[in-house]
């Protein structure tokens, strides 16, 4: 770890200094292209850097761009750039969590079937424990990163699948979110299992022979038509 | 201009002024750093798979002030990747650092090699914004403004990341990072906010 620290160290102060090293010496006088450079190169990478802090947000969605205009309005108007900031960003954060759409940059996930991340109840589906349409599941997916081969862990609270319309609901939403979407390989858990909290301990709680969780296959729809 | 920046003397009186000033300015990257460095201190402490995780989240906050390599290296250390495929993915992620410093060379000339060495490590995204559109005609002054600016955004990224990987180091069962998570999130717009704010600014300048 000390030689990781040491060699970050290295890199990030080495690379800041370069242009320090090139043009070392006290008494040498800057070129004037390469102070022209200086002062040129300064906008063009601030605007780098606005788009690069954008990666950092939610930029699917408008609402960095409206907390955007919001900042250079209020900066054009004002000149002040704290208000434009604090004003940009208490809009930006109460867009996003009004719309409780998350910000993925430093986020990790774990997904297996101990950890599924998306819940099925009779109250609607939830993805990580936000209430999501099944429309945007895919979209999350992808967002997280998760790969179309991964199988995709779907944990079915309150006996929901054991009721007709429960199981119909479920069919249509494997079937025509999540497999259209690409992600073909889907397995039902059941709350036995995933009440308890890490997998270690279910495994010991259930022993090595049980299977608390079946596959779910290519479930049929019970009644209604197609 | 003088050729050299010490010889300058300030007033107490500019020099409260100007730490004033850096310190006002300093506010955004205050809201910016101490979330974004407490999200990666958590990171370290809770994914990183190491002893004594405040202690490196200092060290390495210290030393490196990336947010980048802080929050992106941590899977790799948690891999034990080794310390020449980290330097490189270093290298690859932060190059842009190697142009920082051409705004830079005239207006720090002949500073104090230690002085400078620090400036230097401190030339970040955010720092580095607020310098270069830093209007301080005076030599001095600028170099004053410059050194408070690094010193305050410095300890906002260390007091961030330091007291992210304690508070999971200690508390790691009390407090829930999700928590933490949901409730500042969307904090993370100050820092597109004072870029934004900077470039407007520069480009109403120019016209």
């Amino acid at each position: 770890m000390l030689a990781i620290v040491a060699a970050g160290f290295a890199v990030n102060f080495g690379l800041r200094a370069i242009p320090f090293l090139l043009f070392a010496g006290k008494d040498r006088e800057l070129p004037k292209c390469v102070e022209r450079f200086g002062d040129l190169i300064s906008p063009v990478i601030i605007a780098c850097l606005v788009v690069y802090s954008y990666s950092g947000l939610a930029w699917k969605t408008p609402w960095p761009y409206l907390a955007g205009l919001l900042t250079v309005g209020i900066q054009l108007w004002r000149r002040n750039p704290l208000a434009s900031i604090i004003a940009g960003t208490v809009l930006y954060m109460v867009l996003v969590g009004c719309t409780g759409c998350t910000t993925v940059s430093a986020e990790t996930f774990k997904q297996d079937r101990f950890n599924p991340l998306i819940s099925v109840s009779s109250a609607g589906i939830r993805f990580q424990g936000r209430p999501v349409v099944p429309a945007e599941v895919p979209e999350r997916l992808e967002d997280l990163g998760v790969p179309k081969t991964d199988t995709v862990y779907i944990l079915v609270e309150d006996g929901y699948d054991g009721t007709p319309t429960g199981r119909r609901a479920l069919w249509v939403f494997q079937h025509n979110y999540l497999n259209r979407a690409g992600y073909s390989k889907t397995m039902m858990i059941h709350p036995l299992i995933s009440e308890s909290g890490s997998a270690e301990e279910v495994e010991t709680k259930l022993g090595s022979g049980s299977v608390p969780f079946r596959e779910a296959g290519p479930m049929r729809p019970t009644g209604g038509t197609r | 201009m003088n050729a050299t920046a010490e010889s300058e003397a300030l007033t107490p009186l500019q020099r409260r002024a100007t730490l004033r000033r850096a310190f006002v300015d300093s506010l955004p990257v205050l809201m910016g750093y101490s979330t974004m460095g407490f999200v990666a201190g958590v990171l370290l402490a809770a994914k990183g798979n190491v002893i004594l995780s405040p202690l490196w989240a200092f060290l390495s906050s210290s030393l490196w002030v990336t947010g980048t390599m802080s929050i992106a290296g941590v899977s790799e250390i948690a891999d034990r990747t080794p310390v020449y495929a980290f330097a490189l993915m270093t290298l690859a992620v932060n190059f842009r650092y190697a142009f920082y410093g051409f705004t830079m060379l005239r207006r720090w000339k002949g500073v104090a090699l230690f002085r400078k060495a620090y400036l230097i490590l401190m030339l970040t995204d955010e720092n580095y914004a607020l310098e270069a559109s830093c209007q301080i005609r005076s030599r001095s002054r600028n170099l004053f403004y410059c050194t408070a600016l690094s010193i305050l955004n410095h300890s906002y990224w260390i007091l961030g990341v330091t007291f992210g990987a304690l508070a999971i180091a200690l508390l790691g069962h009390v407090v829930d990072p999700e928590t933490i998570r949901r409730h500042t999130n969307g904090m993370e717009f100050s820092m597109a906010a004072l870029f934004i704010v900077i470039l407007t600014d520069q480009i109403c300048k120019k016209k």
